[in-house]
């Protein structure tokens, strides 16, 4: 990383740091795991793993509506409120490429996010390992959970470029992450019901919407038997196995982590 | 220090450069002039590499298409509104002079000799300032890199009257090697700060040449009033009238109003003292920036 970029990513990180709202989001994060963690745990005391598998699921559940979010604001925010304001194109008249100050963009909100993200997941997921869930499982969450996050970052910032201003930014990205989510479950059980799909494109589907792939991978990861995946997450796991449905769910992520960030930074040099 | 061969930028079907060829040697200070729309921000922002173009364009020998970023190191930029930042003015300053390679303590110490210390100032946040101190900032930040090339798109635009002409002083003060293009509507910034004007119209450099050449070429009369003792001001008017040929306008109290082209200011001073009058105080009323540009642009009678 170019000193020029470490500048850029200090600088979004503390105005990341800065927002009030980001620092309640990541307070009602942390809040909400801990007790989600500590009540929920207290269940499979009574049901064995599958209380603990249930309750861990209510956290999946909980970053699925946390995260995307808490990744979007900031991100959707980056580049078209700098462009809205006119700082982007003063910072763009200073000896910085266009790469440097996106890769820079990129760093700041990514590192924001996961640092948001590490101290509310870190204290759920301590309670959990405290609790007797295996560490490597709330590894493997974590590490989903910044995976969805990245991707959300990577698609916010993709729309920060191309809209005007951060209103629109955040408009689109709220909308994307609504349509994922209405495509999720309910959208893949009426194509499912309605059409008749076969079940190979419905794979594609689920892995294609990074909501669905973080659901079915983590879900699976606790326990393949969980009817929390559904039957196309059990038609998945059926058909891939269990590993490689998390390997699968996890390739989809990094993909969704990578991909509209590379998309946005060529649309960044040709919208200029 | 800069140069442009058929310099063209297109805007869907507007053409809005159209075969520029310019050359500014260093030190010289360039003032950049046109109506609304005429290029002059669309130039400044070729210079910046900020947006794609067509036809050559190197500063300081170096391509602005390629060289992107060693061109924006050898030049300082104000822009003519002041962006919003967010933290304060201490973190802005401290992270464009390093972005800029400069040493923060020198963009402090330039801030401090345009009258605004930092260490009074530094903990407000950047949104909390003025218009006027904040383009002072910006002034600071392009000087505190010791370049060699300043571009300012309209810098006095959003200033009060006391900002700008603080701005305009601090503009003196930069070092006879830095080359200036200060692209401007103001005709008195024009005049505080540039020896040499560039007329854009039409995508093209319609004039070339000195304020006094502007003048002589569009021949544009201003007015000058001529305080005269009280009795003296009938006769005056007579006098001008049928021996010089010029038309006395109004009285105006005890002043003599004339038009009278710009170089030819002195000559009605010196006809009147000549004949006797007794010029007690003088003054020029200048058409606007807008009207002498209308005037450069109308073709000339019979062409």
């Amino acid at each position: 990383m170019s000193g020029r970029t470490s500048l850029f990513v200090q600088r979004e990180l503390a105005g990341s740091l800065r927002a009030r709202w980001f620092l309640a989001y990541a307070a009602i994060f942390l809040l909400a795991g801990v007790l989600l963690t500590t009540f929920g745990l207290a269940d499979s005391a009574i049901h064995g793993y599958r209380g603990f598998a249930k309750a861990f699921a209510g956290l999946v559940h909980l970053a699925l509506l946390f995260v995307p979010l808490m990744a979007l604001f900031p991100a959707t925010a980056a580049i078209a409120e700098d462009r809205e304001s006119g700082a982007l194109e003063y910072v763009l008249a200073q000896p910085v490429t266009f790469g440097e100050v996106y890769a820079g963009k990129w760093g700041g909100v990514g590192v924001a996010v996961v640092l948001a993200l590490t101290v509310g997941f870190g204290a759920a997921g301590g309670v959990a390992v405290l609790r007797g869930v295996p560490p490597g499982l709330v590894a493997l969450l974590y590490l989903f959970v910044l995976l969805l996050a990245m991707g959300f970052v990577s698609l916010g910032l993709c729309f920060s470029t191309i809209a005007h201003s951060r209103a629109r930014a955040t408009t689109m990205g709220i909308l994307t992450w609504l349509v994922l989510v209405a495509l999720g479950t309910l959208g893949v059980m009426v194509a499912f019901v309605r059409w008749g799909l076969p079940a190979s494109v419905l794979i594609v589907w689920s892995f294609v919407n990074p909501i669905e792939a973080f659901r079915i991978g983590v879900v699976c990861a606790i326990d393949p038997d969980l009817s929390l995946l559904g039957p196309v997450g059990a038609d998945i796991v059926q058909s891939l196995g269990s590993g490689g449905t998390v390997a699968l769910a996890g390739v989809s992520l990094l993909a969704w982590a990578v991909v509209p960030g590379l998309i946005g930074w060529r649309l960044f040099r040709r919208v200029r | 220090m800069i140069r442009a061969t058929g310099l063209s930028k297109r805007f869907g079907d507007a053409r809005v450069l159209d075969g520029v060829d310019l050359t500014v040697r260093q030190g010289e200070r360039v003032a950049l002039l046109g109506l609304n729309g005429a290029g002059k921000t669309t130039l400044m922002r070729c210079l910046l590499g900020l947006i794609p173009f067509d036809g050559g364009l190197a500063v300081a020998g170096l391509d602005v298409r390629t060289r992107g970023r060693e061109v924006r190191s050898r030049l300082g930029y104000v822009p003519q509104r002041a962006p919003h930042f967010d933290g304060t003015l201490e973190e802005i300053v401290d992270f464009f002079a390093r972005l800029r390679g400069a040493d923060p303590a020198a963009v402090a110490g330039g801030l401090a000799s345009l009258g605004l210390d930092l260490a009074e100032h530094g903990r407000k946040p950047v949104r909390t300032l003025s218009g006027g101190m904040l383009q002072k900032v910006l002034l600071a930040l392009a000087l505190g890199a010791d370049v060699p090339l300043l571009l300012l798109d309209e810098p006095t635009a959003n200033l009060d009257p006391r900002a700008r002409l603080e701005f305009l002083r601090a503009l003196k003060q930069v070092g006879a090697d830095t080359t200036v293009l200060l692209a401007s509507h103001r005709l008195t910034d024009v005049a505080a700060v540039a020896d040499r004007l560039l007329v854009l119209h039409g995508g093209a450099i319609a004039f070339d040449g000195s304020l006094t050449d502007l003048w002589r070429r569009v021949g544009a009369a201003q007015t000058l009033w001529v305080k005269l003792p009280t009795g003296d001001r009938d006769a005056a008017r007579r006098y001008l009238e049928e021996r010089c040929r010029l038309t006395a306008l109004r009285g105006n109290g005890a002043a003599l109003g004339v038009k009278v082209e710009h170089h030819a200011r002195a000559d009605v001073l010196v006809e009147l003292r000549g004949a006797g009058f007794t010029v007690e105080d003088f003054w020029t009323e200048t058409p606007s920036l807008h009207d002498l540009l209308e005037n450069a642009m109308r073709p000339p009678e019979g062409a």
